[in-house]
């Protein structure tokens, strides 16, 4: 294939693509997926902690992974859409909760370890018993703050919460109509446990505990038999679906910290957006003007270099939403922004190792083909250079900072796309017609291209 | 052509010592000052309102405090596009769900809209991780880097293209302790990719000054490096401009984050385009003249140039 076709191929490939990019992104609102800070709601990255004596490495992947479907399932039963839970690393999961209103609420769900136990009161210390009947006579719901079984007290629990099948919020019927509760089925084992136990200790105090907390302290009325058992504390309705959510789920193999947690306001983040894309607007204006005043022709056709560009890098963008894999977070904005800059530098080695071979004796044809080339090379260089910083801050950075460094690394690839099938094939097609006939309009002085034939002779190559 | 002739190298000692000052004053400054890191660093809470109606400062501090946030400093938010003054609320509480209930409270109480808010909670511990990540992606990197050009370049090209480096580093830290602007993660971050451009910066002049060194007999290295800075000045100050354009577009009317990005891409670039042609391009030159091939042209040029 002799060049001319191979350039009308590149242009037209180029061309396919930008097309191809606009029905992937159009309407962009809609076709990219927005992160958790523009779009509102609640982000928390959950640590897994270890047990006293453990070390992080003791931390397994298997209880990661079951740890990981629990708060799925926790997050589920939320009701909002597109809820996700990704591993973080070997010891985090990041949740991401959009558009959640009750964000308080939220967290004290996914926040919680899920660890209930039925206890005897008699079998702890007095000073917490004491508590529990202090908070037990003056109990409102949603009142004064439960009592918390210190962490060096050890006690035995009766039954414990995996024993649980299955748990549901209501309302009590009969004496205490209206109050709300929580009603567990258990299975058979706990079943037996449960009836000797109530059996054999009618009149006593039991405590249910959720996390070392005592969420109520009922006495024991009569037998259970059937497994079929009420708590009815000081229970707000929230608290109870809460709890029925967090028993049906199962507790964590591993008690999980909230420790990056970010909830932002549905408007806030739309504002943020807004001022980001208006940012990128007038930013790309005045590059385009300058680009324009100059290098005229090759200003022009680095803006729509620039036009390109953004199609490319928009439609990626889409792409990889549509495969759930990208989502455009703020820094995620200021990287791109910081690519329209990287876009219009290459654009300017272009035009400028393109003039400047000019100047130095080359036709404007053999400039056309060599300046692109090694301006490629050079432009390809700085990309490197930047896509590794980039790499480095993607791959070991934590946190938000990973959306800055993905779309910085995007914004490469198309860069260096837009260089191979746009630039540079345009510039050797022109080359040979228009851009030689009047040079000036594209910014080329004519003395450059008039002096070609003596400064050739004196065999100045250019070299940048 | 567009071309100057300015002699950059002559008037070198001026530039070095534009450069010691900034140094110097950086580095007082880290001294004196200090960095401010962000909750991301030391745990802690940030709560940013993006409306503050009819609040005052003090107002929105005595309801923080109520509302039983420890530590509460409260600053004010300028307006900007779209955007309304609001404020920004610190506080080292830890606790996700404690600082959650606490900002809902108090917002409420001073008669806010509560879903015009967002609450940044970082954990105690989160904070070394964050920091250790930072750090290994900057050292990564610039390892990365410096190998790259290692390999491509000279090594007394990859030594005062780190000094230059350093000093770009220095002299933006140093603008964040003089002005007492919060160092996030996203400052790191940034700095992180200006490092890469800085270095492009200086990889361009030293390409150019590598090739025109190529069979040098007729001036000395110093007036041939000078040459070569001329000849790339215009495509330095283009490529800068058009990259500061955007990002200082981006300072004037980004929200908090994006400022945050802003700013520090704005000096980093800066310094970076400065440190290429003032810094790293000179000290190369020196290096190199001390060969004694180019010690010679310099003993037999020292007249004419």
């Amino acid at each position: 294939m002799d060049p001319k076709q191979r350039n009308y191929l590149l242009l037209a490939l180029c061309a396919i693509l930008v097309i191809g990019s606009w029905v992937m992104f159009m309407p962009p609102q809609l076709r990219i997926r927005q992160g958790l800070d523009i779009q509102g709601g609640l982000s928390v990255i959950l640590q897994a902690k270890p047990s006293p004596g453990q070390s992080a490495q003791d931390i397994t992947s298997g209880d990661m992974d079951k740890a990981e479907l629990i708060i799925n399932n926790r997050v589920n039963k939320l009701g909002a859409s597109e809820t996700s839970v990704q591993r973080q690393g070997g010891d985090a999961l990041l949740v991401q909760l959009p558009g959640i209103k009750d964000q308080t609420a939220a967290l004290k769900l996914i926040d919680t370890t899920g660890k209930l136990e039925f206890v005897d009161v008699s079998s702890l210390p007095s000073a917490t018993i004491a508590a529990i009947n202090a908070w037990q006579s003056n109990k409102s719901p949603g009142g004064s703050a439960r009592p918390v079984i210190p962490a060096d007290v050890v006690y035995k629990p009766v039954l414990r919460g995996d024993m649980i099948t299955n748990a549901t919020a209501g309302q009590s019927s009969g004496a205490n109509a209206g109050q709300v509760t929580v009603t567990l089925t258990m299975n058979s084992q706990a079943t037996d446990l449960w009836a000797k136990y109530t059996t054999a200790n009618v009149g006593k105090q039991v405590a249910i505990v959720l996390d070392r907390v005592v969420q109520s302290a009922p006495a024991i009325q009569e037998p259970i038999v059937s497994g079929n058992t009420e708590i009815s504390g000081s229970f707000t309705v929230d608290e109870a679906n809460n709890l029925a959510t967090v028993l049906q789920t199962g507790s964590l193999p591993v008690t999980l910290e909230a420790q990056d947690v970010r909830s932002v306001g549905p408007t806030l983040g739309q504002s943020s957006l807004i001022q980001g894309v208006y940012a990128a607007l007038v930013g790309l204006l005045i590059v385009a003007i300058y680009l324009i005043v100059f290098y005229r022709g090759m200003g022009a056709l680095s803006v729509i270099g620039l036009g390109v560009f953004a199609s490319l890098f928009l439609g990626l963008l889409a792409l990889l939403s549509a495969f759930g894999v990208f989502a455009l977070s703020l820094p995620g904005i200021a990287g791109m922004v910081l690519t329209i800059g990287l876009a219009a530098d290459s654009s300017i080695l272009i035009n400028e190792r393109f003039r400047e071979e000019i100047g130095m004796g080359k036709t404007v044809r053999s400039a056309a083909a060599s300046g692109t080339k090694h301006a490629i090379i050079t432009s390809a260089d700085a990309d490197i250079v930047t896509f590794v910083s980039a790499l480095a801050l993607f791959v070991f950075a934590i946190g938000p900072v990973k959306g800055f460094a993905l779309t910085l690394m995007l914004g490469i690839v198309c860069d260096l796309v837009m260089m191979l099938l746009y630039s540079r094939p345009l510039i050797m097609i022109l080359g040979e017609t228009i851009i030689q006939k009047s040079p000036a309009v594209w910014g080329i002085p004519k003395q450059a291209v008039a002096a070609r034939g003596v400064a050739a002779k004196k065999g100045g190559a250019a070299n940048a | 052509m567009h071309k100057f002739n300015i002699d950059f190298m002559g008037h070198r000692n001026i530039m070095f010592g534009i450069s010691l000052v900034l140094l110097v004053v950086a580095i007082a400054s880290l001294g004196l000052r200090g960095l401010q890191f962000g909750v991301e660093f030391k745990g802690g809470t940030v709560v940013a309102i993006a409306d503050s109606g009819s609040v005052t400062q003090p107002q929105m501090t005595d309801a923080f405090k109520a509302a039983g946030l420890p530590n509460v400093v409260v600053q004010g938010s300028q307006a900007g596009v779209n955007a309304k003054a609001g404020f920004i609320i610190r506080s080292s509480e830890t606790s996700a769900a404690a600082a959650s209930a606490a900002a809902d409270k108090a917002i409420k109480a001073v008669g806010l809209s509560a879903s015009e808010k967002t609450v940044t909670t970082i954990g105690p511990n989160w904070g070394a991780n964050v920091t250790s990540s930072a750090l290994l992606a900057l050292g990564v990197s610039i390892l990365a880097i410096l190998l790259y050009v290692s390999l491509r370049f000279e090594y007394k090209m990859s030594v005062t293209a780190v000094i230059a480096l350093v000093h770009d580093i220095v002299i933006t830290l140093g603008l964040y302790a003089l002005i007492g602007w919060e160092v996030t993660p996203n400052v790191v971050a940034a700095l992180l990719a200006t490092l890469g451009y800085s270095l492009y910066d200086t990889i361009v002049v030293f390409h150019r000054i590598k090739e025109n060194s190529q069979g040098l007999v007729k001036t000395s290295y110093m007036s041939m490096a000078n040459e070569s800075i001329n000849e790339v000045l215009i495509r330095s100050i283009n490529t800068t401009l058009t990259s500061l354009i955007p990002v200082v577009v981006l300072l004037l009317f980004g929200g908090s984050t994006l400022k945050d990005y802003a700013l520090a891409l704005t000096i980093g670039l800066t310094s970076g385009a400065y440190s290429s042609i003032g810094v790293a391009a000179p000290l190369f030159a020196m290096w190199k003249e001390r060969e004694p091939k180019f010690a010679a042209l310099a003993k037999k040029y020292a007249n004419a140039s």
